[in-house]
This record gives structure tokens, C-alpha cells and sequence, in this order.
């Protein structure tokens, strides 16, 4: 992530017990545009350490002179969202990176089916102003639990009229996803933005009915899943960094003042491709294939083993 | 993310030779020639033939149209009320095919959704100098039928306009050499 843009804590709302909004405004001067999709990286200066989680853009991406986040508490989390639910006031500061975006709107598609998985609902938060404004053709499902995970379900509602389809698991409503994919026009792309197991299931229904997989677009965004600690050695330079099981290589790299470019945080798109001379890795990642994987690590989510350290071309 | 397309930027063009055995709700499936179409008859999903003609031993739904014309608009009336999972495939000459995949592209359908079996040896030929198009064998020169300039027949290929692109051979001749008539 290159250049850091200084916010301002404008608003707070709390959504839902576990879902809490936070409007940024800028600093000094305004705020960068952006497109719909889009997700900034949010510093996070925890007492033992420094977070940088990725957050989807609500709103109408027209309207540049905010942005907005929602963000979910996760119990089992880092504690990057519990620091933004128990510290963060409004007229904090934050620093956050510039806006980009790996979830855009297909620009042919005919007709767009957009799937919600709780707090997945909020790329499509700028997706729905962008579409109306289009007036293109839309539908959006939303899995939620009433009370919990239901943010923004009231004013859907009201907006969207027979384009919403709700599912409270709290009543019992599961979505289906074989029938969500039925009787869809030959032009539609589906959007997905939840859980892995939504991703899969929907994945293979499309699979199965003859969609192309070029109709699927999904936002990813996950953090770095934990390991064991291991050792990575910078070859240009002979740095030993020592890798914490609760840190990525990534994020080791950066606290040892190395930058390296990135966007998603979670290898899915390509950005932190860094080269390897030798070790053993862990490939974590959905984007490089095996030929690559030889040669060449994601270090926001891969690993390298215990048996030696891991040759970094840096 | 949207998962890598298997869609290739070619610019000579690469056809199928054995259908894919992917999973598809409906397939239509074009041909010049209904007799051709017999090699692409093993497939799962329920199938509706379209061609020009010819004769077809087994059983399948089939329709007949009258001209090429007839066949692509019918082509685009069924692919405009047809639903996401449909697949096509095409056979015929290299004109044809890419007639059918322009039909099949602008209703919707991804690359990766459209096969393409090329039979015969008709090439389109794109005259960069008068823009004009024309109908060829596999010879590598020609001359351009409208503005009559030796062309050299390009490998380059345009997919939007299912022809090879055609360049002055002399450039110091960038003119007929024949008056037209
Ligand atoms: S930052 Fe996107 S793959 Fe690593």
C-alpha cells in the first residue's frame, strides 16, 4: 500500500449488536473518488501491533465527500474489529490507503444478481446507487439474521421493493442457492460477498447449470490465517525477519520497514507477488498456479516452513 | 475477483476439435450443413439444431432455415429469450462460425460458452485499404474484388469481423493494377 490518507471520524452509528458504521472524512483537503466495489485498507495502531484490514465503500461512489465502512465484530478475530467497536470515537484520527477496487461491476452484463451473506451486504451498498442510477436490471439477496446480522435490511426494504429478497435465518428462511440461479436471462452475472461456504455452494450450482465461470465475481477479502512461527531471510540484503505464527509474512516484512505493494491482504489479487530463492513454503493463496508456486509467493497469506528459512528475492 | 477467463487473445484463430463435456442447460447448435453436425450429437443437455440444410439421421429437434441471414436472426431470437447456462456450438466454415460466435457474443454468452468446428476452407478477407470485405480460399494473395489492390493475406485475425486482415503487397503500388470495370 503506498501513500496513507489522514481521516477524520465524522459519524458512528451502531447497526446491529455486532455491526457498527464509521464515516471518515478528510483531513485536509478531499477525499479521492472512487467506483463501486471499491475497499480502502484501514491502519488499525492496536497496543502490540499494527492491523491493516480491508473494508468494501458504502454509498453512492458519486458522492465522494465521505467514506463509509461497516464493520462486523469477530469474536475470533486479530482484534482489529473489536479496537474500531471499543476505541474508535467519533473526531479520532485514522490513516487509511487510497481506495481500489477488485470487485467491479460487470460493464455487459444484462442483468445482475447480487448475493449477501450478513455483513457481505456492504460492497453492495455502492453497488445498488450505481445500478439504480444506471437504471440497469438488478436483484439482490440477502442472508441475515434479524437482530444480529441485519444491517441495513429496513431501508433495502423500502428501496428495492420486489428487487430485495430477505433471508432471516433467526426465521428460519434459508436462501436456496439452486433456485437462486433458475430461470436467470443468458446476460446475467452474479456478485457474491459472504462466507466461503456461500461462495462454494454458488459456485458449484453455476458450475452445474453450464454458467461460464466468467459470470461469477466474488469479493474476498479474508485475514491472514495463523501458523507456526518460522524465519524469512532477505537475500539482497542477508535481514533475517523472524515470522510470528499471529503475523503474515506480509505483515512482518512491513513492521521490519520493507514495503511491499498489495491490495487485498488476502491472495486473491496479485498484488504482493514476491519472488523466492529456496525453503519451504506454505501457498495460501487463490492466485498463483503451480508452475508459478515454484518460484514465486503471496506473502500476505502464504507461509514458510521450520525447516529452514525461507529465500526471499528482496 | 472474477475467476481467470479461459479466454484467449488469438489472432490466428483456434478451433475445437472434440466438443467439451461441460455441463449445460440447453445447447443450440449451429450448422451450416446438418449432415456435419453428427459428430457433436453426444452431449447431455437437451439440443436444438439450427442449419441451411442437409440431412440429419438422428433424432433431434431441428430446424431449417432458408439463408444464412434467416439462420442468425432466428439464432438471436432464441439466444434473447434464453437463460444463463445456455452453450453453443457452431460448425461450418470459418465465415459461418464467426457469423454464429458474433450472434452468440452480443446476446450475452461469454467465450468460454461458445465452441466454434470449422470445416472448409472459406476465409473472409478485410481489405485494410477500402475496408471492404471478401470471401477467399487458403491462398495467401489475392486481390482486393472492390478496390482491386494485390493483398498480401495477413495471419492476423479480426474475431468482430471474422476475417483476415488484408495488406498491400507493393507499397509502392497502393493501387489497382487492373482498371475496374
Ligand atoms: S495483497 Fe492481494 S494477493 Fe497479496
Amino acid at each position: 500500500m503506498s501513500a496513507l490518507l489522514e481521516v477524520q471520524v465524522a459519524a458512528v452509528r451502531q447497526l446491529t449488536p455486532v455491526v457498527r458504521e464509521f464515516t471518515f472524512a478528510a483531513v485536509n483537503g478531499r477525499l479521492p473518488g472512487f467506483s463501486s466495489g471499491s475497499h480502502v485498507q484501514v491502519v488499525l495502531p492496536l497496543a502490540e501491533r499494527t492491523l491493516r484490514n480491508a473494508y468494501s465503500l458504502l454509498g453512492d461512489p458519486r458522492d465522494s465527500g465521505v467514506y463509509r465502512i461497516a464493520v462486523r465484530l469477530q469474536e475470533a478475530s486479530r482484534g482489529g474489529s473489536r479496537y474500531l467497536h471499543e476505541q474508535v470515537q467519533v473526531g479520532d484520527r485514522l490513516q487509511i490507503g487510497v481506495p481500489s477496487n477488485l470487485f467491479p461491476l460487470h460493464s455487459l452484463a444484462r442483468h445482475h444478481i447480487l448475493v449477501a451473506g450478513g455483513i457481505g451486504i456492504t460492497p453492495f451498498m455502492a453497488y445498488l446507487a450505481e445500478l439504480e442510477a444506471q437504471g440497469a436490471s438488478f436483484e439482490l439477496h440477502y442472508a441475515y439474521r434479524s437482530g444480529l446480522t441485519d444491517a441495513y435490511t429496513a431501508e433495502l426494504q423500502a428501496r428495492l421493493g420486489a428487487r430485495f429478497h430477505g433471508y432471516d435465518a433467526a426465521a428460519g428462511q434459508r436462501l436456496d442457492c439452486a433456485n437462486l440461479l433458475t430461470g436467470k436471462p443468458l446476460g446475467s452475472h452474479l456478485y457474491i460477498c459472504g462466507p466461503q461456504r456461500l461462495l462454494d455452494d454458488l459456485r458449484a450450482r453455476a458450475a452445474a447449470l453450464g454458467w461460464s465461470a466468467g459470470r461469477l465475481h466474488w469479493e474476498a477479502f479474508a485475514a491472514p490465517e495463523p501458523g507456526l512461527p518460522f524465519t524469512a531471510e532477505l537475500t539482497r540484503s542477508g535481514q533475517r525477519i523472524a515470522v510470528a505464527g499471529d503475523h503474515s509474512l506480509l505483515e512482518a516484512l512491513e513492521a521490519a520497514g520493507v514495503e511491499v505493494p498489495n491490495l487485498c491482504r488476502g491472495g486473491v489479487c496479485g498484488q504482493c507477488a514476491t519472488g523466492y530463492l529456496g525453503g519451504e513454503v506454505e501457498h495460501r493463496d487463490h492466485y498463483l498456479d503451480e508452475q508459478q508456486r515454484s518460484h514465486v509467493l503471496m506473502p500476505c497469506v502464504s507461509r514458510g516452513g521450520c525447516s529452514g528459512p525461507l529465500l526471499l528475492d528482496l | 475477483m472474477t475467476a481467470p477467463s479461459a479466454e484467449p487473445m488469438f489472432s490466428t484463430p483456434r478451433y475445437a476439435t472434440v466438443p467439451n463435456r461441460r455441463p449445460a442447460l440447453y445447447r443450440v447448435l449451429v450448422a451450416q450443413d446438418a449432415a456435419l453436425a453428427t459428430t457433436l450429437l453426444d452431449h447431455l443437455a437437451p439440443t436444438l439444431l439450427l442449419s441451411l440444410g442437409g440431412e440429419l439421421s438422428a433424432a433431434v429437434e431441428h430446424e431449417q432455415l432458408p439463408s444464412s441471414e434467416a439462420l442468425y436472426l432466428r439464432l438471436h431470437a432464441l439466444l434473447d429469450q434464453a437463460q444463463a447456462g445456455t452453450c453453443v456450438q457452431a460448425i461450418g466454415d470459418e465465415v459461418f462460425v464467426w457469423q454464429v460466435h458474433r450472434v452468440a457474443r452480443q446476446a450475452g454468452l461469454l467465450g468460454d460458452e461458445i465452441e466454434l468446428f470449422r470445416q472448409g476452407a472459406r476465409r473472409r478477407l478485410y481489405c485494410v485499404h477500402c475496408t471492404r470485405l471478401q470471401e477467399i480460399g487458403a491462398e495467401t494473395e489475392s486481390s482486393c474484388s472492390h478496390c482491386g489492390v494485390r493483398l498480401l493475406v495477413r495471419e492476423h485475425f479480426s474475431q468482430r469481423l471474422g476475417a483476415y486482415m488484408g495488406v498491400c503487397i507493393d507499397p509502392d503500388r497502393p493501387f489497382a493494377t487492373v482498371v475496374q470495370p
